[in-house]
């Protein structure tokens, strides 16, 4: 190997003294009972005292107070336990204010185990303690956010519970209410009067179930269903269509059903899509001409539709209609919440189906489509 | 009561040694039981020894932590008279570290009989200045230290835990221990410090009538001498000695003259 002569610029052994003393890091030798037995160059301009005033004082002193407490209480003890640490944050303390920094040290012990004396590096780390800071800071931000979160969700939980019971049961009161006054003999005008009030609670209680699948949906819950092959679907179709009758005696309403196999669904919530799309074609519909509704189930699936004559709906509304909040033309007391189309479409995503919508100047028909899986006849007769 | 012993399980109970008396060792904030492990042993021959973790440090159940039964010291010592009920103590040696001399002395007033001794290891009734009295802190000197708590996650976090390395100079060590002292959930960890640091028990001296010692170290500054003093001149009939150790933990770095001491004590 040649030896590069001592004239030459460049690296020589000697330097090693230079790269103790002018690292870019802070080095330091901690006697046991923690004072400074040897500090570099660098360490003493960060401190901005000279090595002679730091020998003999006490590394401890040169930091902030809660370092000085961390120190104490977990640096020394962690120290001693296992004989190294690293990564410790720490401020030094210095002329110009707080010097943020890294220390690791490690213990240099004789054979007893006794301390001999402490090795201690400092890292200057005033960017990357910003940098932790602002994680810090957004993590603590992120958990009060979430936090807010819980309690908005809560609110709305209790919302909900108000709809479902509160609402509800003193609607279900004046509907039977209503029933018993509709079996005493009334006048033609009292028995016209309720009539209004029965068709009013109906369709109160139909969107009291919208408002409560709506709130329930936005909590990311969705529709659950809860389906039954082994029921038939038809009557609970045929008594939709029955109360709807009777709360719109003014509207004719021509049904044709025709169910030849068993039907996997949720028989509520296809009744309550059934009802949705009538209540929304009795509203909608051209005053004097019926509502037909048509409903078939075979190999070929289930399809449900409700058409009714006039105006055909608006291009531009067309692809709004099953948004949630979505009215229409808001004519006078036809108005309803615009959730009715939309818990209708959910309800035939949740099936695997579709609802959609077709619309002229002849008829405007709303259809749902959902396929069947098929039903071995023998397990699954049709009552 | 049918679920017994729940207290032992919580506060990760470790018995050893055997005699008539038993002594307690309580670990201060910071750390856990292990802070004893170089004095515990030396008592085992003449002594049942008794160590536990504080609710949040070392291997207790963090599930245990409510923060509203531990916002002062009195929830901690609620689980150490539960402890010394359950492990039935009758005039047991209490010794606790920085924190827990006071959480002793609260036990102690709280279930009269359970410990005939106290030994008071670097104490402080109240860390913040008031008036004349001079705890050492300011109120802006706890907040800092909470703040600083926050960030060194990296150094002492519980979930830094599998990255710290094989401990080759002191084999004896477990991974394990080494995983586990010192290094808590950062938010409990700031929860004790609250309690720790934010407390006033300065009326609770003298109300203590047992035979106790208090141990001060050299430059401790976090139980400063006048603190020590103080502790001293409220507790009738107590000895103060002062150590030839510096700092705030002799039980790790002279745990020889500690030893020495307590024995002399009883």
């Amino acid at each position: 190997m040649k030896s590069v002569p001592s004239s030459e610029p460049g690296f020589h052994s000697g330097d090693l003294d230079d790269l103790y003393e002018n690292a870019p890091c802070g080095y330091a030798v901690l006697q046991s009972d923690g004072k400074i037995a040897r500090v570099n160059a660098t360490l003493c301009s960060w401190l901005g005292a000279p090595a002679h005033e730091l020998l003999g004082s006490r590394f401890r002193d040169r930091l902030t107070m809660p370092g000085r407490v961390l120190y104490e209480t977990h640096l020394i003890p962690l120290l001693r336990m296992q004989g190294f640490v690293t990564e410790i944050v720490l401020d030094l303390v210095t002329a110009n204010g707080k010097f943020p920094v890294f220390v690791s040290a490690n213990e240099k012990r004789d054979a007893q185990e006794n301390l001999e004396f402490t090795r201690l590096i400092v890292f200057q780390a005033e960017q990357r303690r910003t940098f932790e800071q602002s994680l810090v800071r957004s993590r603590d931000d992120a958990f009060q956010g979430l936090a807010d979160e819980k309690a908005t969700g809560a609110l709305r939980e209790q919302f909900i519970a108000v709809l479902g019971h509160d609402l509800r049961n003193p609607l279900a009161s004046i509907d039977a209410g209503l029933r018993m006054a509709s079996r005493e003999p009334l006048s033609p005008k009292q028995s016209r009067l309720v009539g209004l009030m029965q068709a009013s609670s109906l369709r109160m209680s139909g969107l009291i179930d919208n408002v409560l699948d709506f709130a329930r949906g936005q909590l990311g819950g969705g529709l659950t269903l809860s389906r039954d092959a082994s029921k038939p679907l038809e009557p609970t179709l045929r008594q939709i269509v029955n109360e709807l009758r009777t709360s719109h005696a003014d509207v004719e309403i021509v049904e044709a059903i025709s169910i030849e196999v068993p039907v996997d669904c949720d028989h509520s919530r296809v009744g309550q899509l059934l009802s949705n799309l009538l209540g929304n074609a009795l509203t909608h519909g051209a005053i004097g001409q019926p509502v037909r509704v048509e409903v078939s189930a075979n190999a070929n699936g289930l399809e449900l539709s409700v058409a009714n004559a006039g105006d055909p709906i608006p291009t531009a509304a067309m692809e709004h209609l099953f948004q949630p909040f979505f009215r229409g033309d808001v004519r006078q007391s036809a108005n309803g919440l615009g959730l009715g189309l939309h818990i209708a479409s959910e309800i035939a995503k949740a099936h695997g189906g579709t609802l959609t919508v077709s619309s002229t100047p002849d008829e405007t028909r709303f259809t749902f489509r959902m396929p069947l899986v098929a039903w071995p006849e023998a397990a699954h007769p049709l009552p | 009561m049918s679920d017994k012993k729940t207290a032992l399980r919580r506060n990760n109970v470790v018995t050893d040694g055997g005699g008539d008396r038993a002594v307690v060792f309580a670990h201060g904030f910071g750390c856990d039981q292990n802070m004893w492990r170089l004095v515990e042993p030396a008592f085992r021959p003449d002594f049942r020894t008794i160590r536990f973790d504080h609710v949040g440090a070392g291997k207790s159940d963090l599930s245990a932590f409510v923060p509203e039964k531990y916002s002062t010291l009195s929830g901690y010592a609620d689980d150490l008279v539960e402890i010394g009920n359950e492990l039935g103590l009758e005039d047991a040696i209490f010794v606790g570290h920085s924190v827990s001399a006071m959480i002793g002395v609260l036990a102690s007033l709280k279930s009269p009989g359970m410990f005939g001794k106290l030994v008071m290891v670097g104490p402080s009734p109240r860390y913040i200045n008031d008036g004349e009295y001079i705890g050492g802190f300011t109120p802006g000197d706890v907040e800092d230290l909470l703040g600083s708590l926050a960030e060194n996650h990296m150094g002492w976090s519980n979930a830094m835990a599998p990255a710290i390395m094989g401990n080759g100079d002191r084999p004896e060590l477990g991974e394990e221990l080494a995983a586990s002292f010192c290094r808590t959930d950062p938010e409990i960890a700031k929860q004790f410090a609250r309690a720790t640091f934010t407390g006033d028990n300065r009326a609770d001296l003298r109300l203590v009538s047992v035979p106790t010692l208090i141990l001060q170290c050299q430059d401790d500054i976090i139980a400063a001498e006048n603190v020590g003093r103080f502790v001293h001149r409220n507790i009738a009939g107590s000895t103060f000695v002062m150590l030839d150790a510096t700092g705030h933990c002799p039980n790790l770095s002279a745990p020889d003259e500690v030893i020495r001491e307590i024995r002399a004590f009883l």
